[in-house]
């Protein structure tokens, strides 16, 4: 029951998940009024695309109930979220391309327009036209999707979504995931326009990483971090540095980064950019990086980081700007060629690009550079072994055997598996792209001790991580990004690290 | 089902049955056990595994080869046609020919980034118009005396077993090896298991994918002068009818479509399986065309039983 004795159109009570490993949602309430346009906010592993999924029924919760106009349902499948009233944008749009608009928005509920076994694309389109028009979009339905702007499609998306309206009873709740991400400022205007003028008709649960456009839209907000809601308040009562505080905010524990294990890095210079610039990603990045040294790059959702950690993997190369590794000028146009100048990229997609799940401990360990358990140009399969097995025990890999297939362990022992192939390669510069996603707190501690110790062994580290806290924790010099470009520089020596706020301040 | 044992029983489930259908068609029919009609079936089958060897290189890294059965039949067209003037020499101008459209092929898949299901169709095709123009379209005898001088290797017998076997033997043998100790064998596994991790790692995918197309046009070529020798005849059409077969050989074995789970060795079991099944239905008095259509199921079955469905969900 909400405030004002009206029922919630939307309530989570107590909700909870679970996967291997992680306590992803932990005992979340929340509650949407009717024709209220909620906010929710939270760094990246805090829990919004869980609860995202659980309320559009892809996800079942493991405890706790969701309520809808006061009775408590059960979603076991999209479906049933959206016979229910709970309808998403979503933020990677789910229309196809090479269907009409028309058939997108009545894609799977094409049985009112058959006429006979055939379908009257005319009373189709017609049905259409008179969605579009709730959201105020002047555009033939019989066009082709794929035409159509990214902002014209999301208009379709939401338009879409408003045909639940007919087809159910009580409320209906849109979610609208990251819905500006790719949006000028004048679409994003005429987007927040037509929220506002459909109230009458639905309540909204807005997520976006921009906290300005969470301030204009929302009537109240919803911060989560670590899997739970911190912090619940009215958008009047507050700004973006209070959202953005609460949303990183834990004081920072010198022991839980092994500040103490910090020593300063050593002079000399192993990789060097100037001008770096990927067009349309970053422009004009400078660095320096030493040896034995942790860089961190700080940076919002479109800043330019994530595609700059990628550049210095191989995996995106830049396209102005020069960039040296060891005083010698280099490309890296490919992975394999960061590879043999000693960089090892430990990749945000883990399961992706970092480990090859279907193969086992050993051989992943030994991928980055196979070569060196060759005797002859053939593979020796003793010195291989033996080497794997020096560095399970090195870095304490907690697996049955080394002939296990690395998908059966647990994240962090994977992530270990990466870097244990990196340091085996003899990489002298390791970029760590996000190395603690969806690992628990025990599994993340463990890759900080990895990091002091290998970068007291002289590894230079890039490291772009999920929470702000980490990357001061963690490194020695931070450069912050905002909008493409590098806004300002700190250092973050034990004992004289930036706050929070000094970084958050030029990055938003 | 729990996944581990499911898992085991999918791994062990190729070798059990070819014990089963030994014994089905051993009781069935008597004469089918005797050594003499074993050692044929073994010959019979080391042609259909050549092909399917080199097959397999290109599935274990996910991509799959169409082309094999023009290959081996233009080789065998090549081979027949060079005999008389180059001695020994059309041998290796045989595998030569299959090596080079292995690499176009190759090289269509990797340059091009055309899918390698239609760039070895493509090729395929090449392969058995070049066959019908080298040869007039016709089939070419090869003649008794070539015979006795050139193809002693595939049609003799050595310490009382068919050469053929002996070939079979040595291409198991190989490839084996290139699979545990060579950095090509490595590599086909990790691209075929997880490819943006294997690139992220500085593995040279493209690389690795060429040269499994090339093995496999090149085995595909071995296994056509081995079968021209034993019907002593070089022809465009010669192994059609294999390419079925040598698929379902490297699938009913136990090598997933998708990729990253297989081996040779498992490919030599498909090949005797469905080899047994062949031969067996006709011990058994089964119509050649029943047969084909037996064979069809099987492949079906065993690629429902091998594929890992939590690997892909979605299947196109």
């Amino acid at each position: 029951m909400s405030a004002g004795g009206r029922t919630a159109a939307l309530e989570l009570v107590g909700v909870d998940k679970r996967f291997p490993g992680v306590h992803a949602l932990k005992n979340v309430s929340l509650e949407v009024r009717p024709g209220e346009v909620v906010g929710l906010i939270g760094e990246n592993g805090a829990g919004k695309s869980t609860l995202m999924k659980i309320l559009s029924g892809v996800y079942q919760p493991d405890g706790g109930e969701i309520r809808h106009d006061g009775r408590k349902v059960v979603l076991r499948s999209p479906i049933d979220a959206a016979a229910t009233g709970i309808g998403m944008v979503h933020q990677e749009q789910s229309l196809l391309t090479n269907l009409t608009v028309a058939e997108n928005i009545w894609l799977g509920k094409e049985k009112p327009f058959l006429k006979g076994r055939l379908i009257d694309h005319k009373a189709m389109a017609a049905a259409a036209r008179r969605q579009l028009e709730k959201v105020q979009i002047d555009i033939d339905p019989t066009v082709v999707t794929e035409k159509l702007s990214f902002a014209q499609r999301q208009m379709v998306e939401l338009a879409k979504v408003l045909t639940l309206e007919e087809e159910i009873e009580g409320h209906l709740v849109i979610m609208l995931d990251e819905p500006t991400s790719v949006l000028e400022q004048a679409e994003i205007d005429i987007l927040f326009a037509r929220v506002r003028a459909l109230r009458d008709r639905a309540s909204f649960v807005f997520v976006s990483h921009r906290l300005d456009e969470i301030l204009d839209l929302s009537d109240r907000v919803y911060v989560m971090k670590d899997g739970a809601v911190v912090a619940e308040m009215p958008s009047a009562d507050a700004d973006t540095e209070k959202l953005h505080s609460l949303m990183v905010g834990r004081s920072r524990n010198a022991e839980y980064y092994k500040e103490n294990r910090q020593k300063p890095y050593r002079p000399e210079v192993v990789m060097a950019a100037s001008g770096l610039t990927l067009a349309g990603a970053y422009e004009g990045v400078d660095f320096e990086l030493h040896a034995g040294e942790v860089l961190g790059i700080a940076g919002v959702i479109g800043s330019g980081r994530e595609e700059l950690a990628r550049t210095l993997g191989g995996l995106a190369p830049a396209t102005g700007g020069t960039l040296t590794v060891f005083g010698r000028p280099a490309r890296l146009a490919t992975p394999g060629e960061a590879v043999s100048l000693g960089i090892g990229y430990v990749p945000r997609e883990r399961r992706v690009e970092g480990i090859v799940g279907f193969l086992p401990v050993v051989a992943n360990i030994t991928l980055g550079n196979l070569r060196a358990v060759t005797r002859g140009g053939l593979i020796d399969h003793a010195k291989e072994r033996t080497t794997a097995e020096t560095w399970v025990k090195r870095l304490a890999i907690k697996t049955p055997t080394i002939r296990t297939l690395v998908m059966n362990l647990s994240g962090g022992n994977q992530q270990k598996v990466v870097l244990a192939k990196w340091i085996n390669a003899g990489a002298k510069i390791i970029v760590l792209d996000h190395p603690t996603r969806g690992l628990d707190v025990g599994a993340k501690e463990e890759v900080y001790e990895l990091v002091r110790s290998i970068t007291a062994e002289g590894v230079a580290v890039i490291l772009t991580s999920d929470t702000l806290e980490e990357t001061i924790g963690l490194s020695h010099r931070i450069i912050v990004m905002k909008d493409k470009r590098v806004t300002e520089r700190f250092e973050a020596m034990p004992g004289g690290k930036p706050d929070q706020l000094d970084l958050i301040r030029h990055m938003v | 089902m729990n996944p581990a044992v499911a898992a085991r029983l999918r791994d062990v489930a190729p070798i059990l049955t070819l014990i089963l259908l030994v014994l089905v068609v051993g009781i069935g029919s008597r004469g089918f056990l005797s050594p003499e009609t074993l050692l044929v079936l073994a010959a019979d089958t080391s042609t259909l595994f050549i092909m399917a060897a080199g097959i397999t290189f290109v599935i274990l890294l996910g991509g799959i080869d169409l082309s094999v059965q023009a290959v081996a039949s233009m080789s065998s067209v090549v081979m027949a046609l060079l005999l008389p003037s180059l001695g020994y020499g059309a041998f290796p101008a045989a595998l030569a020919a299959g090596a080079l459209l292995g690499l176009a092929n190759g090289l269509a898949f990797t340059r091009l980034r055309v899918p390698s299901f239609i760039s070895s169709l493509a090729v395929g095709g090449i392969a058995t118009a070049l066959a019908l123009a080298f040869s007039g379209t016709r089939s070419i005898p090869i003649g008794e005396e070539l015979r006795h001088a050139y193809l002693w290797w595939i049609t003799g017998r050595m310490l009382g077993i068919p050469a053929e076997i002996w070939l079979g033997l040595i291409v198991l043998a190989i490839c084996l090896f290139v699979e545990r100790y060579t950095l090509f064998g490595r590599w086909s596994l990790a691209v075929g298991a997880g490819e943006p991790a294997a690139v992220a790692s500085g593995v040279p995918v493209a690389l690795v994918k060429l040269l499994a197309c090339v093995v496999s046009a090149t085995l595909a070529a071995f296994a056509g002068m081995v079968l021209g020798g034993r019907l002593v005849a070089g022809s465009p059409t010669l192994a059609n009818e294999f390419l079925l077969p040598a698929v379902a050989a490297v699938v009913v074995g136990g090598t997933a479509l998708t990729g990253g789970v297989g081996s040779v060795w498992r490919t030599l079991i498909g090949a005797l399986i469905v080899s047994v099944v062949r031969v067996g239905m006709t011990f058994l008095g089964v119509d050649v065309f029943v047969q084909q259509i037996v064979l069809g199921i099987v492949l079906i079955l065993a690629v429902w039983i091998t594929i890992d469905r939590a690997k892909i969900p979605i299947v196109k």
